[in-house]
């Protein structure tokens, strides 16, 4: 299947939506500088997903940042649909832990903030978007009116808004309760299975790791690299969740945590 | 719901309905604020006349006069104290909208922009502490008798009260609000038109209830520093040793002035930062 804007390469083999290879990202400069990122190589095929697991505080974030153009790379190259990433870029999303909602805005402005940002609204609007997630009732309140579930959608309705190439999303689920969670996760694959966009996701919770991760990077404490793959082909078969395939893969990522 | 309540009855000897109704008075907004409001001044009025009754017959003398002789005249004084109180309205309210007007930008680009922050803000804890009155002599000496030095020394005080609480609110502004809009490719104008200033603007609104009080008090000490120029101020300072219940007339003209002004900001801030109250609402 062949996400949209995307051509075979000659050899008729998809190239990589997502090309990152070598990355190092160090926080401050000279004597005092951390390093956060170490030496981190992936890439995803357009259409595919890719799930970052390891511990709190491990630089994560920092990789995911960096693809989202909001920091520079210590060395290493990174791209995006061929092109280097130089800065926050239009056919990138990023959902943020708490969903990164403006609380002086209503769920009408919030979805609709990308689109406002670039000039396109209101030629362009987030309504069908906002009617897909159940959320057109909602239009007029504040997020401090909505639950957290509703927030999550929001945020996930503004990254709709600009039918993006690729989705990141830092811990898009965390502090959610457990059914919550899951809803909201299931409203991701159901996304992703009609829209086809990539996604890189970070998180420390192995069982969203392998539910939404086709692929799934084990990193170590800081600064990160990566100290295991994880293939997980049964992500989103039917009834996936309730499957061992799922249990067996969350045991795999548990001991390649562990080691 | 009334009658129901003392049909039913109560073994232990209550009102059950009492509870229910003070509710239902309370949850009729828009009528209970402004009935409030009324029985807060009705109160003022009462301590007021206790308290010059009180002053008369310890020391024999109404050196507190009583409201319906302060009333009185300023029914008495209506023109010129009308015109007085509009030359102070106008006064502090000018003062307010240009400290606004060069407070805020300049406070919240302190704040957002950390090396502005490093070399400004020095400068700010140096001189906020001066008490601007200090200056007033300096003030006529460069904008000489007329309004000008009136509304420059109001200015002067509360810009610093306004650039003071901007910085802070945007110092302190949640990172993720502004991730999430960098992530966008938001330009740096964009990212203050819709993150900074909309974060920070209770706090400013905030300053500026506080600069309403302050600035009134300075405006006074200016107005009554010319033997021209009117206002409330020299209204006052003329008729406070002879004819007390006339100034006192002045005194309740700043008063109301203080309420309008209080009560415009809180509607400002209700249009402004509806989303403060969106919460409440609906719980």
């Amino acid at each position: 299947m062949e996400a949209p804007g995307v051509h075979l390469s000659d050899d008729g083999t998809l190239p990589a939506m997502i090309e990152v290879s070598d990355l190092t990202v160090h926080y401050g400069k000279g004597e005092r500088a951390v390093e956060a990122v170490r030496d981190v190589s992936f890439s995803v095929k357009p259409g595919k997903t890719l799930a970052l697991v390891g511990p709190s505080g491990c630089g994560k974030t920092t990789i995911l940042f960096a693809l989202a153009g909001l920091l520079q790379a210590s060395a290493g190259t990174m791209s995006v649909g061929g092109s280097a990433v130089t800065g926050p870029r239009r056919d990138v999303a990023l959902i943020l832990q708490n969903a990164g909602l403006l609380p002086w805005k209503t769920v009408w402005q919030n979805a609709n903030l990308s689109l406002l940002l670039s000039g396109e609204y209101p030629r362009r609007n987030a309504a069908s978007v906002l009617e897909k997630l159940g959320l057109a009732q909602a239009r007029t309140r504040y997020p401090s009116e909505l639950s957290e579930g509703m927030k999550r959608r929001v945020g996930v309705a503004r990254a709709l808004s600009t039918s993006p190439t690729v989705m990141l999303m830092d811990e898009p689920l965390a502090s959610l309760d457990t059914l919550t969670r899951e809803s909201v996760q299931d409203l991701v694959l159901s996304l992703w299975q009609e829209l086809r966009f990539s996604i890189v996701l970070v998180t420390h919770d192995i069982e969203e790791a392998a539910f939404l991760g086709q692929e799934i990077l084990v990193l170590t404490e800081r600064p990160a690299h990566i100290k295991a793959r994880v293939e997980n082909p049964n992500m989103g078969t039917e009834a996936y969740r309730w499957s061992d395939r799922f249990y067996a893969a969350t045991a795999a990522l548990r001991q390649a945590l562990e080691q | 719901m009334t009658t129901n309540g003392r049909r039913t009855g109560n073994k232990s000897g209550r009102m059950p309905h009492f509870r229910q109704s003070w509710n239902d008075l309370a949850d009729r907004r828009g009528v209970q604020p402004t009935v409030a409001y009324a029985v807060s001044l009705l109160l003022l009025l009462a301590l007021w006349q206790i308290a010059s009754m009180v002053v008369r017959a310890v020391y024999g003398n109404p050196f507190l006069p009583a409201p319906y002789a302060v009333f009185t005249q300023m029914i008495r004084n209506a023109p010129g104290l009308g015109w007085d109180f509009l030359l102070t309205s106008w006064r502090l309210v000018l003062s307010i909208l240009i400290a606004l007007a060069v407070g805020v930008p300049v406070g919240l680009a302190i704040g957002h922009e950390r090396v502005l922050d490093r070399y400004v803000s020095p400068m700010i804890y140096i001189v906020y502490p001066i008490p601007q009155v200090a200056l007033i002599l300096f003030l006529f000496l460069l904008f000489g008798t007329g309004n000008a030095t009136k509304v420059a020394l109001v200015t002067l005080v509360l810009f610093f009260q306004i650039l003071v609480s901007a910085r802070g609110a945007a110092k302190n502004l949640p990172q993720e609000h502004l991730t999430s809009v960098r992530a966008t490719g938001a330009s740096r104008w964009q990212i203050y038109r819709h993150v900074v200033l909309p974060a920070s603007l209770p706090d400013i609104l905030t300053s500026v209830r506080v600069g309403i009080g302050l600035g009134m008090a300075l405006l006074y000490i200016a107005e009554t520093q010319s033997e021209r120029g009117g206002g409330l101020g020299l209204f006052i300072s003329r008729k406070i040793v002879f004819a007390r219940d006339t100034a006192f007339a002045g005194i309740v003209a700043m008063a109301i002035l203080g309420l309008v002004l209080y009560v415009l900001v809180d509607a400002l801030e209700r249009v402004f930062c509806r989303w403060k109250y969106a919460g409440r609402r609906r719980r």
